[in-house]
C-alpha cells in the first residue's frame, strides 16, 4: 500500500495490466495473425452475444470499452469535439462521441484508435443508441453490420420475445456462416459458453465477497476488475486472472482487510462509473470512510447463464440484461443490494450520455429508500465527458449526503 | 471570558456572518457581495462584528463555515450548506419538514426531521434557471435592481412566459417581449414562474410536507414567493432575514461543538 494513500492496491494488478495490454495488443496485431488464419475482428457492443463469435473464431474488441479508456486517458474531450465538428450531437453518448472522434481524428486517440474491423455486430440490450452509432460506423467504415433486436422486457422474458431472438440468432450463424467461411461447430459454442460460465461465476463469487465487513472491494476496484469480464470473457486467461484475484480478495477478508483504510458506511453505487474523475470522485468518500461495496454496472457481466441449447441460452441471458428491463425489477435488484451488503445507503450517478440507465433513477431511487429506509443520493455526470462534471456541486451534494449518514 | 462562535457562509453571490453567544443567541449578523474573495469578504464582515460588540479572536471558540467558499476559510470545521441552512432553519421554524433554498447559483429542496436533521434533498443541476443568478441577469437585462424585482413583478396583469431554461435563451426572449412593447412587470412575472416552476419539480422529486418554509436570498423576492406558493399549493412560511439562515445554521453548530 503507498502511504498516504486511502486505499489498499490489489497485488494482481500487475497481471491485470498484462492481461489488457495483450488483449489490445493482439487486436492490433491482428491483421499480421489473424488473416493467415482466416480470423477475423470484430467491434461489437457490450452486450452482444461474444461466444458465438468466439465460435467463428472472430476476434472482438469493444469500443465501449475504449471510450472508458480514452477518458481515464484525458483523450475524451478532443476526441468529443472532433465527432461534434463532423456534426454529431453534444447530446449523444460520450463513448459513441468519442469513439466516432477516434475514427474521424486517430492522431488524438489513444493507440492511435481501435484496429480497423472486419464486421461489426450490435445488440440493443443495454441501449437503443448503439443501433445509431453502429450504423454510422458501418457507413463510415464500409463493413457488414449485424444488429440483435432484443425486445425490452416489461415483466419477465415471454415465449414469445424468446423465440423472436432466437430466430435472429439463427439467422446471425448464417450471416456468419457467409462472413467467415466456417461452419458453426456446435461444440465448440458449447466450450465457449462453458468458459463464459465459469468466468462469470468467479466474477460474481469475487463481488459476493465485498459482503464482508470491512469490504475488500470498493467502487474503483469493482470498476478496473471488471475489465476482464467485459473484454476477454470466455477466454481462458481471464478464468485465470479472476481466480488469482478471488484468492487475494478472499485474504483480505480472511485478514479482515478493508479495500479503505477505515470503513464506516457501506454505499451502492448505481451507473456507469465517473471514468473521467473516478479517483477524484471516489477520494471524496474514502476521507470520510465511506465505501462502495457493490454496484449496479460491474454486476451486469455477473448474470448467471440461462439453460437449454446454446442459442436458447444465449438468446435468453443476453434479453435478461437488467437494462433491457422494467424500472420494477431494478428497484428490486437495489433493494436486494442494499439488503445483502448491509449498507447503509446507496449513490446514483445521474448519467447524461446514458439515457436508458438514467432515466428511471428517480422513480427508483425513492422506491428504494421507501422499501429499505436508507438514503440514496443523485450526482449529476457524465460517464466520459469531463465537460459534463461540476466540482463544486458534486461536493457540496457528497458532503451533505454523508452529513446525514455520519454523525457530525 | 465569554465563549463565542461564528458561522460563515461564503455563497456564489454573498458571504454571510453570524455571531452567536455562549447560550446559542444569535449576537449579531453581517452580510455583503463575496465579488472576487469571498474568504476576505468574511473575515472582513466577523472582524467588523467583533469590533462593533467589543469581542476579542480569541473568545471565538468555535466557527463553522459552509457555502462555496467554505473549503478555502480557516474554520475548525466545514459543513455543507445543506445541513447549516436544515439546522437555522429548524432553530426559527421547529415545525418545518420542506425547506426550499434558493441562493445565487444552486437552488436546494431538504426534507427535514424535527430538530433539523435532513432526510433527503434534491438540487438543481449544472444549469443556473431556477437560481438568484438567473434573476440577476433578467434584472439586468431589464435595467431593474434585483431588489426591486419582486416588487414590480407581484403588480403584473398579465405573465409573460419565459419558456426557455436556458439563461441566455432565456434572456433573448426576455428582450423579444421588450421589443413587443411588454410591461416590465408583466415580464418579471414571468421570469419569477419560470425559477418557481425548475424549483417545483425539486419539491416533487423529494416530495411535499408541511410546513414549508421558503429561504435564501430570493427568498426576499415577493414574485418567486407568490409563484412557487402558487405551484406547490402551500403557504411559505419565510424567515425575516433568509439570506443568513444558512449561516446561523453554521454558527449553531459550531455551538453544539464547543
Amino acid at each position: 500500500m503507498v502511504e498516504g494513500k486511502k486505499y489498499r492496491q490489489f497485488r494482481v494488478n500487475k497481471h491485470l495490466k498484462r492481461l489488457m495490454a495483450k488483449h489490445y495488443a493482439l487486436g492490433r496485431y491482428q491483421r499480421y495473425w489473424g488473416r493467415p488464419l482466416h480470423r477475423k475482428l470484430a467491434w461489437i457492443t457490450s452486450g452482444a452475444p461474444v461466444e458465438l463469435l468466439r465460435a467463428f473464431k472472430i476476434y472482438s474488441v469493444y469500443p465501449e470499452q475504449y471510450g472508458a479508456i480514452c477518458s481515464t486517458a484525458k483523450a475524451t474531450e478532443k476526441l468529443c469535439q472532433a465527432a461534434e465538428a463532423a456534426g454529431y450531437s453534444q447530446d449523444l453518448c460520450s463513448y459513441a462521441r468519442s469513439h466516432i472522434g477516434s475514427i474521424l481524428r486517430p492522431d488524438l486517440a489513444p493507440m492511435q484508435g481501435l484496429p480497423k474491423p472486419d464486421l461489426l455486430v450490435a445488440c440493443n440490450n443495454i441501449c437503443g443508441t448503439v443501433l445509431k452509432w453502429y450504423e454510422a460506423l458501418a457507413h463510415l467504415l464500409k463493413v457488414p453490420l449485424l444488429v440483435l433486436d432484443t425486445p425490452y422486457l416489461p415483466g419477465e422474458l415471454t415465449e414469445h420475445a424468446h423465440q423472436y431472438v432466437l430466430e435472429q440468432l439463427q439467422n446471425m450463424v448464417r450471416q456468419l456462416e457467409n462472413l467467415t467461411g466456417r461452419k458453426l461447430d456446435m461444440q465448440d459454442l458449447k466450450r465457449q459458453m462453458a468458459r463464459s460460465a465459469e468466468m462469470t461465476k468467479f466474477w460474481r463469487e469475487i463481488r459476493e465477497l465485498a459482503q464482508a465487513h470491512p469490504s475488500p472491494l470498493n467502487g474503483p476496484d469493482l470498476f478496473i476488475q471488471m475489465a476482464p469480464i467485459v473484454a476477454v470473457r470466455g477466454s481462458q486467461e481471464g478464468i485465470d486472472y479472476y481466480r488469482k484475484l478471488k484468492a487475494e480478495t478472499e485474504e483480505r477478508v480472511r485478514r479482515g482487510e478493508g479495500a479503505i483504510l477505515e470503513e464506516k458506511t457501506r454505499l451502492v453505487w448505481d451507473n456507469i462509473a465517473i471514468w473521467p474523475k473516478l479517483f477524484n470522485f471516489t477520494k471524496m468518500f474514502t476521507e470520510r470512510g465511506a465505501c462502495f461495496v457493490t454496484d449496479t454496472y460491474s454486476g451486469g457481466w455477473a448474470a448467471e447463464l440461462a439453460s437449454g441449447d446454446p442459442l436458447e441460452s444465449l438468446a435468453a441471458t443476453y434479453t435478461n440484461i437488467f437494462l433491457n428491463r422494467s424500472p420494477e425489477f431494478r428497484a428490486r435488484q437495489m433493494i436486494e443490494l442494499v439488503e445483502a451488503y448491509e449498507a447503509d445507503g446507496f449513490v446514483m450517478h445521474s448519467n447524461r450520455s446514458c439515457k436508458p440507465y438514467s432515466l428511471v433513477q428517480e422513480v427508483i431511487r425513492r422506491r428504494v429508500m421507501e422499501k429499505t429506509g436508507v438514503p440514496g443520493l443523485m450526482v449529476e455526470a457524465d460517464m466520459a465527458d469531463p465537460r459534463a462534471y461540476a466540482e463544486e456541486s458534486v461536493r457540496t451534494r457528497v458532503e451533505a449526503f454523508l452529513e446525514t449518514l455520519q454523525a457530525l | 471570558m465569554e465563549d463565542f462562535f461564528v458561522g460563515v457562509d461564503i455563497g456564489s453571490l454573498t458571504a454571510k456572518v453570524v455571531l452567536v453567544d455562549a447560550q446559542g443567541q444569535a449576537l449579531a449578523w453581517a452580510v455583503d457581495r463575496s465579488g472576487y474573495s469571498g474568504r476576505d469578504v468574511a473575515q472582513r464582515l466577523t472582524q467588523e462584528i467583533l469590533e462593533e460588540k467589543g469581542i476579542k479572536v480569541e473568545q471565538i471558540k468555535v466557527t463553522v463555515a459552509t457555502g462555496y467558499g467554505r473549503v478555502t476559510y480557516p474554520a475548525e470545521r466545514e459543513v455543507s450548506e445543506i445541513t447549516c441552512q436544515a439546522k437555522g432553519i429548524a432553530h426559527f421554524f421547529p415545525g418545518a419538514r420542506t425547506v426550499i433554498d434558493i441562493g445565487g447559483q444552486d437552488s436546494k429542496v431538504i426534507k427535514v426531521l424535527p430538530g433539523g436533521k435532513v432526510i433527503d434533498f434534491a438540487m438543481n443541476d449544472k444549469c443556473a434557471a431556477g437560481t438568484g443568478r438567473f434573476l440577476e441577469v433578467m434584472a439586468g437585462a431589464l435595467e431593474v435592481s434585483l431588489e426591486e424585482v419582486g416588487a414590480l413583478a407581484v403588480k403584473a396583469e398579465e405573465h409573460k412566459a419565459i419558456s426557455s431554461f436556458c439563461t441566455v435563451f432565456a434572456e433573448s426572449e426576455v428582450i423579444s417581449h421588450v421589443s413587443a412593447g411588454a410591461l416590465k412587470p408583466d415580464i418579471l412575472a414571468g421570469v419569477c414562474d419560470s425559477v418557481a416552476a425548475r424549483v417545483s419539480a425539486l419539491v416533487e422529486r423529494v416530495g411535499l410536507e408541511p410546513d414549508v418554509v421558503f429561504t435564501g436570498g430570493v427568498a426576499k423576492n415577493a414574485g418567486v414567493a407568490k409563484a412557487l406558493s402558487e405551484q406547490i399549493g402551500y403557504p411559505l412560511l419565510i424567515p425575516e432575514n433568509p439570506q443568513i439562515t444558512a449561516a446561523l445554521g453554521a454558527a449553531l453548530l459550531a455551538w453544539g461543538m464547543g
